[in-house]
This record gives C-alpha cells, structure tokens and sequence, in this order.
C-alpha cells in the first residue's frame, strides 16, 4: 500500500467514526466509553500524521492542508479534554464537527502536498511555533463558541469559556514569541511587521482586550462576546486570510506556494 | 458618558490631528532621534513615569493612566493599529501616529506594572512577568528602533566593505567581507535544499548558513540571506543587522514567555 496523503480517506473516515460515536455515548451519559472512543480518534489521527511526518521526511506542518490536519488534531484532543474536565458533551460534539470538516476539505481540495522545505524552516523552532500556534488556535476557537453560547444564558459556562480563553491565550503567547525568537535567527529582527505577524499581533490584543475586559470590571456578556468575535476573525485572517492579501505577497508565512 | 472615557476620545482627536498635520510638514524623522538623543529622551520619559507614580492619587495624570478606561483604550487602540498595518503594503511604522499611539501603550503600561507590583496580591509574579516582559520588548522596540541598522552586502571573492542600507545610502563597514566557499543542494524539483557559505572577515573565516548568524563585536549579526548565479561565479547576499537594544527585547521576550507559562498553569482567578 502506497503511503502518505493517498491512504487519508481510511484514517480520516475511521477518525471521525470513532469521533461521532464517543459524541453519541457522550449524549447517552457513557462518559468512560466516550472518553475511550475519543482517545481513539485522536489515536488514529496521531497514527497518520506520524507516517505522513516519516514518509514526507520532514515536519508536516508547511502546507496549508498540513495546518488543517493538526487542527483537526488539536480540536479532538480540545473537545475531549473539555468533556473530561467539565462534561461539556455538546462541545466535544462541536469539536468532533469542526474536525470532521477540516478533515473533509483536506480531502476533497487537497493543496499542493509538495515534498520541499526551504533552508529558512529547517530550524528547531519550526515544530514547536507551529503546532503551539495551531494548539491555541482550536482552543481560542473553542472559547469563542463558548462565549456566544454564554449570551442564551442556559447553562453556566463563564468557568469553562474564562478557561479556554486563558490556555488559549498563553499558548498563542507562547507561539508568538518563538516566533520572534525563531526570526531573530533566521533574517536579524524580532519583530518586522510582516502582514501575518501584524495579524497574529492584532489577533492577541483582541483576545487580551476581551480578557482585559473582565478583569477591570465590564461585565457585559455581549460585549465581550463581540470582542471575542472580532478576535474570531481577525484570527481566520492570520492563520489563512493573509495567503489572499497583497500586503502578504513578501511573506515566508504564505503557505500555498 | 464617563470623564475617563471624554479624556480618550479627546486624546485620540488631538493625536490625530497633529499626526496629520505633522505628516503634511515631513515624514518622521526616525533617524534625527538616533543615539545619544534617544537614550537622554528614555530617561527622561523613565524619570516622568517614576514621579507620576510618586504622585499617585494626587496627579489628575496619574489617574486617568490608571483608569480601566485607560487600560482599554490602550489595548483596543494597538489592535486597530496592528490591524490597519496588517492591511498595509508598506508597514506605516514611521508615522506619526503610529509613534504616539505606542508612546501612549508604553506610558501607560509602565505606570500599570509599577502600581501591579505593589498591589496585585496574590498574582503578582503572574502580572509582573506577563506586564514587565511586554513592557521592556515594547521599550526596545520602540526606544531602539532609531539606533536599529539594516543592512545588504555582496559577496564575491573580491573583499568589500560597503554595505547598503534599507533606504539606499551606502554604508561603510569596519571590517572587510569576502566569500570564500559556497555549496548549495537542490532537492529533486530544482529547489534549493540547503546552502551555506564560508565568508572571510578580515581575516578570520566563518562558516554562515541560513537560521545559522554569525556574531561581529555587541549586538552586530551576519546572515545568510540568499544566492545568485552569475555566469561562473557565485554571488551570495548577506545581511547585516546592528541592534544594540537587542538584550532588552531578548529579556523582555523570556519574561513574556514565563508569564505565559505561569497563565496557563494558574489559570482565571475562581
């Protein structure tokens, strides 16, 4: 059997089974059983992405569809530790959805899958940058779901979203700042204003704003919400929306070339 | 509407207008506030944040910058700024108004931290690395960014000691460059792989490839930046950065980076 991004279809099919049903056993109060499918998907993914890391013979993490299959990754093992931290089963559901649909498009519109990295990624900080940015991604993703749901007040959720947003913060923190350390060794700046980076910037002061927002005593829900939505996007837009910018076409961020 | 609040909007006018009628008059003039004028503008900028402090209550200044208004207005008006940069071909670094709204963000961080470690009981190392780390890379950033140099060399085996700056001028260096080696491996579609050069400085030789700068004298770094076939020679482009407030940012950034380690192992206050 041929190997890399060819037997996908098995493993992301057989990923987003064991996905549904842990969601389905979650519904049905099954809490052990979910906990054990759920592992097993997050398993199953971790399985391909290693043949996919051996085969390609480097990290796979440049390629557009390489991001999404790690978000894919980060979501299951999100909603899982969601269910298992606070029981949120309509969450892990949520998760195991967005999942199913990252892995779809990786699917049905695979990017070029090309086999090259060029001198500028082989560095240490390249696997640590990009898979804690992509970390913080689902869970920012995740507390920004949970804080519009706040606003329909039917359960309370203010610990659960407070938390995400807090993780998701310090992980996209973290990303940042390898990052800069990262091109301070590889071109001599820190900090050079690159759209992806002025984005990545724009995105953190948002969430911080919203994080801010609590802690000097605005406790309206839907304002925070709106800044969270707002951080929402901006984030869509560092992470993919850059690729469509002219303000881009310099960058060593763009993943489709 | 609250006086805090009037007390912004009124600020952000103010800024704008000058801004606009200062970029009329001339671009900004990074390169008049290099050193010494931007250490002595430091200090006295570090001096005004340690007396507004002292003042504490009693300054009108003091409590307005540590509103939670203020706090607000501070974050929310970096991210629009980071946003339109980020909509920008060109960064807008150097403009006016960029210049103040990161005055500003420093001012009022620094008189935050100040009053943070004195009174976040409970959270303090939390607030002080987090608020400290951004602080001292914003200071770097911004304090440091007249004295910051970027630099392109030509390399042949020719030895050369002119560089080229960012807006044109030539520069001349203090030591003399030459290449002395080159290798170069493609991958199999005709993709550089990996390249490195050996480069004589003076004369001692260095070997530099790319994520791999080599160090000359405090706060001077040589990359390896790219190649390019010239009939039989090859010519290799390095750039040469000099940043001399290059520690502040680098502790600025591990202190950050602690205090991130410490939010997500503390997590929101119950």
């Amino acid at each position: 059997m041929s190997a890399g991004w060819s037997i996908f279809p098995i493993f992301a099919v057989v990923a987003a089974a064991m996905g549904l049903m842990s969601f389905i056993a979650a519904l049905c109060d099954r809490k052990r059983l979910a906990q054990w499918l759920i592992c097993g998907a997050i398993g199953v993914l971790s399985l391909f992405i290693a043949q996919l890391w051996i085969v390609l013979d480097r990290p796979p993490m440049r390629t557009m569809g390489e991001t999404r299959l790690w978000y894919s990754f980060f979501l299951f093992v999100c909603g899982a530790f969601a269910y298992r931290r606070w029981g949120y089963s309509w969450l892990l559901g949520f998760a195991v959805m967005m999942a199913t649909v990252f892995m779809a498009i990786n699917y049905f519109k695979p990017q070029i899958h090309d086999q090259t990295l060029m001198p500028a990624l082989q560095s240490v900080w390249f696997i640590p940058h990009v898979s804690i940015y992509i970390f913080s991604y689902a869970l920012l993703g995740c507390a920004t779901v949970l804080s519009i749901y706040s606003l329909f007040g039917r359960r309370d959720v203010e610990e659960a979203m407070q938390s995400l947003t807090w993780g998701g913060v310090a992980f996209f923190t973290i990303g940042m700042l390898t990052g800069a350390l990262w091109a301070k060794e590889a071109w001599g700046e820190y900090w050079s204003w690159d759209a992806k980076e002025s984005w990545a910037a724009a995105t953190w002061l948002f969430y911080l704003l919203a994080m801010h927002l609590k802690q000097s005593g605005y406790t309206s829900r839907g304002l925070r919400t709106a800044v969270m939505v707002v951080a929402f996007i901006s984030l869509q837009m560092c992470w993919y929306g850059v690729n469509y910018l002219p303000s881009a076409a310099e960058s060593v961020h763009v993943y489709n070339r | 509407m609250s006086r805090y609040s009037l007390t912004s909007l009124l600020l952000i006018a103010v800024a704008v207008v000058l801004s606009a009628l200062l970029e009329g008059v001339m671009p900004f003039p990074v390169e008049f506030f290099r050193f010494p004028l931007n250490v002595i503008l430091f200090v006295l900028w570090g001096w005004g944040i340690v007396e507004l402090h002292r003042a504490g209550k009693r300054s009108v200044i003091t409590r307005y910058l540590l509103s939670r208004q203020a706090t607000i207005v501070s974050i929310a008006l970096l991210a629009v700024g980071c946003l339109v940069m980020g909509l920008h071909t060109v960064p807008a670094t150097d403009s006016y108004l960029f210049v103040l709204l990161n005055l500003f963000v420093i001012t009022q961080l620094a008189m935050v931290t100040l009053r943070g470690w004195r009174d976040s009981s409970g959270v303090r190392w939390l607030f002080t690395l987090c608020h400290l780390g951004l602080l001292l890379a914003l200071i770097a950033g911004f304090w440091g960014a007249p004295d910051t140099r970027i630099m392109r060399a030509e390399l042949t085996d020719e030895p050369t000691a002119i560089a080229l700056s960012e807006d044109g001028s030539v520069v001349q260096l203090d030591y003399k460059l030459s290449l002395a080696d080159f290798r170069v491996d493609y991958y199999d579609n005709g993709v550089p792989s990996a390249y490195e050069a050996e480069v004589d400085i003076d004369d001692s030789r260095v070997r530099l490839a790319v994520n791999h700068p080599h160090r000359v004298g405090l706060g001077e770094h040589i990359y390896l930046t790219s190649f390019e076939q010239r009939g039989e020679a090859i010519c290799c482009v390095v750039q040469i950065v000099r940043q001399p407030w290059r520690v502040v940012m680098f502790i600025g950034i591990l202190l950050m980076i602690a205090g991130a380690v410490l939010l997500f192992i503390r997590g929101p206050k119950r």
